[in-house]
């Protein structure tokens, strides 16, 4: 009897719930799910927009044809190839200057010194520029006197590098912080240089943590359109751009160039190039994401 | 006494503490043992003697008690320094209390031998009493000086022991006076031995005073050694 | 007058009682020596450190002060005391990795095999090669077992055939056995201690004279404990170690000299720093310490 009773009060105890508890949870709950709803509804809206208006010229014609007045002949391919050009370039000085920087600030740089934390706060300010000011920076000192580089393919690279290079920066430090002291400590500890340790445990031991902030960036240097347009990306370009033409276009430059015509065929052209961009950003920070769990040390 | 503790391992203390109260009022078992069989020695009394051997059950059982706690502590709280040799010097202690009740039996086994009404010796029941006054002083002594680790009141115990020697020497003559009595003799021999077993308790005695030293001081020797009696021990030169 | 016997009773009372030493000396009597056997009878008496008045400060703050003692050869010398009395500080010295922490300073004299250790023409790296460390969390780098053992040689140019110095640093390490078909298997898969083990293995490929150990056992279970315990009593037939523990049972079980360093606070209890009490034969700490805070602290009253 007693055992029952004492059974009893403790299944009353375990289960009771008072109706508030739930009520707010689920509430709460709801909130949560709307926020998300919300910024998936954009993005699919913009997708699904898009998709409506270009699905007759998402066809092998839009990367096989250069661009053309002629709607009908009109292809993003010299964009495409523009922009590869000027990504290559990008990744070429982007990860030297940005994981050097990293190092040198994690490794080599006095925690505590000024000169150290003037650097950091002014990288983490850069990071928030808007990016129009790198094109006229690009413009007034790169394409211009002194590099006088005119409007090319590396005057952009350079100009683009500089922007997305807090974002590597700013990634690479974090991956190298997150390599734990006692790793260098025990390297040290068996008569390794600081440079052996740097160069042998701690970036092979960061790079998955690189990597991905290097996808990003460059994921983010693609779509970029504003900086582009003051170091004179051409709107309209028949032949292919290389390093070595005096001028070049990109891939948001041309699409953009599509949306300012009148046509409407321009402007399914458009929403097919839309897609193709955001398709490709989708590939590049899938694969960061894969990259960093595939290869993401746990400490 | 064990230092007090700060208030660390209070446990352990106050286990050590008990353990070792335990063991040294052993030694009163002892004394209470040896009260009986020197009464029956004066009075030449086989049934107390008897009550002597049944109650040496008591002392052993005290003995196993100790050393099974001696053990359980040594394997639960591993002592170190004081500790650890204040255990050594207990596991000998027991040794040496368990032996002086097997003595106190061995005499007890000897009174009956003389038979009721015995041909005694007033002079050497005397000795012999006096013999078992000085052990039973000696004994208490061996008890204070371990509870107070007091090392000078240990060495004493030599002293006193010297006492004992010489009674039972003399217990040795008056044997051989009264050896030439035929009907005394048989009597006289069987007392020799009781002499015999009181002079080994009071050895015993001696051997809790070592302990003492060894406890205070960790140094493990004879007060004196048994092969060169009367002379102190040499000291050995130092190693580099 | 006393005969000898109390004579030496009554001094050896007086430095019961008496104050601080280090390095004491062992003094004479027939004390029973106790049973137990430590794996080889270690009568060397060659010096491999000799510590004169070390002091470690941090930005200015004192960690330890005057440290005074040698270390010898085929030894295991250990050095317990209670957190915060700078064991740590001391042994991360001996193979100057103090260096590495921009506000140490180190004042005194420490000589290892009679040369300066501080010296100005002393090359930090050749002293971690020939002084090794192994610390407290088992560290293998994020690589397999047999580049974790590797790297050393590698970093350093050993030139002699890789495959036998690692697998004569696994065997070495008592861990060839478990590890022989899986050298390229990635050293986090292993437990805590057959990691600490490769850690050790890893010290021992590049040939080191000492090997420092900063309380390698402490994050380990009793059984992986045992095992490096034994280890440690095969080590040292090659090499001298120095080892840091808070854990005195290891202590008395493993070493053959014990320092034991005590926390002293200065007049305002501002600061605090670590001295030695006493340094001697383990058995001797451990049976009959000198000092009364050394006793105190063995058995458990203090600290």
């Amino acid at each position: 009897m007693a055992v029952t009773g004492a059974r009893g009060v403790t299944n009353e105890m375990l289960s009771a719930q008072p109706r508030k508890d739930v009520i707010r949870n689920t509430i709460f709950a709801s909130l949560l799910f709307l926020a998300i709803a919300l910024a998936l509804a954009g993005l699919c809206v913009l997708i699904g927009k898009n998709l409506v208006e270009g699905w007759s010229r998402l066809n092998l014609d839009l990367i096989t044809q250069n661009n053309s007045s002629n709607p009908a002949e009109a292809g993003l391919r010299n964009a495409i190839i523009g922009t590869i050009w000027i990504m290559a370039f990008v990744i070429l000085m982007l990860v030297p200057l940005g994981v050097g920087a990293a190092v040198f600030l994690e490794e080599y740089g006095s925690r505590t010194s000024r000169i150290t934390r003037l650097i950091e706060i002014n990288i983490q300010n850069l990071a928030g520029v808007p990016s129009i000011i790198y094109g006229l920076l690009g413009l007034a000192f790169i394409a211009r006197a002194p590099l006088s580089l005119g409007y090319t393919v590396l005057a952009a690279a350079m100009t683009l590098t500089l922007l997305v290079l807090p974002v590597v920066i700013i990634a690479s430090r974090e991956a190298i912080r997150a390599v734990p002291t006692s790793i260098r400590e025990g390297s040290l500890a068996l008569g390794a240089t600081k440079w052996q340790t740097i160069r042998r445990q701690v970036l092979p031991a960061a790079i998955p943590g690189i990597a991905t902030g290097v996808i990003l960036a460059i994921s983010r240097a693609i779509g970029e359109t504003a900086p582009l347009i003051p170091l004179g990306a051409a709107t309209f370009l028949t032949f292919t751009p290389s390093p070595t033409t005096d001028s070049f276009t990109a891939m948001p430059v041309t699409i953009f160039s599509w949306v300012k015509q009148p046509q409407p065929e321009f402007q399914t052209l458009a929403a097919a190039g839309v897609l193709l961009l955001i398709a490709l950003l989708v590939v590049m920070n899938s694969f960061a994401i894969w990259l960093r769990n595939r290869y993401e040390q746990s400490w | 006494m064990a230092s007090s503790g700060e208030g660390v391992r209070v446990h352990y203390q106050e286990e050590l503490e008990q353990l070792e109260t335990r063991a040294l009022d052993g030694l009163d078992l002892v004394v209470s043992s040896l009260d009986r069989t020197v009464e029956a020695i004066r009075h030449q009394d086989i049934e107390l003697a008897e009550l002597v051997i049944a109650d040496d059950d008591v002392i052993d059982g005290r003995y196993l008690e100790i050393h099974q706690s001696i053990l359980t502590l040594l394997a639960t709280q591993a002592p170190v320094a004081t500790d650890l040799r204040l255990i050594a010097a207990l596991l000998h202690v027991m040794k040496n209390i368990e032996r002086m009740g097997d003595q106190c039996v061995n005499i007890a086994k000897l009174i009956p031998i003389a038979g009721h009404e015995p041909p005694a010796d007033e002079r050497m029941l005397r000795n012999l009493v006096t013999m078992g006054g000085a052990v039973r002083a000696e004994i208490r002594q061996a008890k204070r000086s371990f509870a107070d680790r007091n090392v000078e009141m240990a060495r004493d115990l030599v002293r006193q022991d010297d006492v004992v020697d010489n009674l039972n020497r003399d217990c040795f003559q008056l044997a051989i006076e009264i050896g030439d009595d035929h009907d005394r003799r048989e009597w006289a021999m069987t007392m020799l031995l009781v002499a015999r077993a009181l002079e080994r308790i009071g050895d015993n005695a001696v051997d809790v005073g070592e302990q003492v030293a060894f406890v205070v001081t960790g140094l493990f020797r004879e007060f004196e050694d048994a092969s060169h009696p009367g002379e102190p021990l040499i000291e050995p030169s130092a190693s580099p | 007058m006393d005969d000898p016997v109390t004579q030496e009773e009554r001094r050896t009372e007086e430095r019961a009682a008496g104050g601080a030493g280090d390095g004491a000396t062992a003094h004479a009597s027939i004390e029973v020596r106790p049973g137990f056997q430590h794996a080889a009878p270690s009568a060397s008496n060659e010096k491999v450190f000799e510590l004169h008045d070390i002091s470690v400060f941090y930005a200015g703050v004192p960690a330890v002060r005057d440290i005074t003692m040698d270390v010898f050869r085929h030894h295991v010398t250990a050095l317990i005391g209670p957190s915060g009395c700078g064991k740590s500080t001391l042994i991360r010295c001996l193979n100057r990795m103090n260096d590495l922490i921009p506000t140490a300073r180190v004042e005194g004299e420490l000589l290892y095999h009679g040369e300066d250790l501080y010296g100005p023409r002393v090359d930090p790296i050749q002293v971690r090669k020939l002084i090794g460390m192994v610390f407290q969390k088992p560290n293998p780098f994020p690589k397999s077992i047999y580049d974790n053992v590797a790297f050393g040689p590698r970093v350093l140019g050993m030139k002699d055939d890789m495959d036998d110095i690692v697998e004569g640093a696994l065997h070495s390490a008592a861990l060839w056995d478990e590890v022989k078909d899986r050298l390229g298997s990635n050293a986090y898969g292993m437990s805590g201690g057959q990691q600490q083990r490769l850690c050790i293995a890893r010290c021992i490929a590049v040939q080191p004279d000492v090997i420092l150990m900063d309380e390698p056992c402490s994050a380990l279970d009793p059984i992986s404990t045992g095992k490096i315990e034994d280890l440690m009593a095969q080590l040292k037939q090659e090499f001298s170690i120095v080892i840091v523990t808070h854990n005195m049972q290891q202590a008395a079980r493993v070493s053959d000299r014990t320092a034991f360093l005590m926390v002293e606070l200065d007049a305002d209890e501002r600061h605090r720093w670590g001295r030695i009490v006493e340094y001697d034969e383990t058995e001797k700490i451990f049976t009959n310490p000198s000092n009364p805070r050394t006793e105190d602290y063995v058995t458990g009253k203090v600290g």
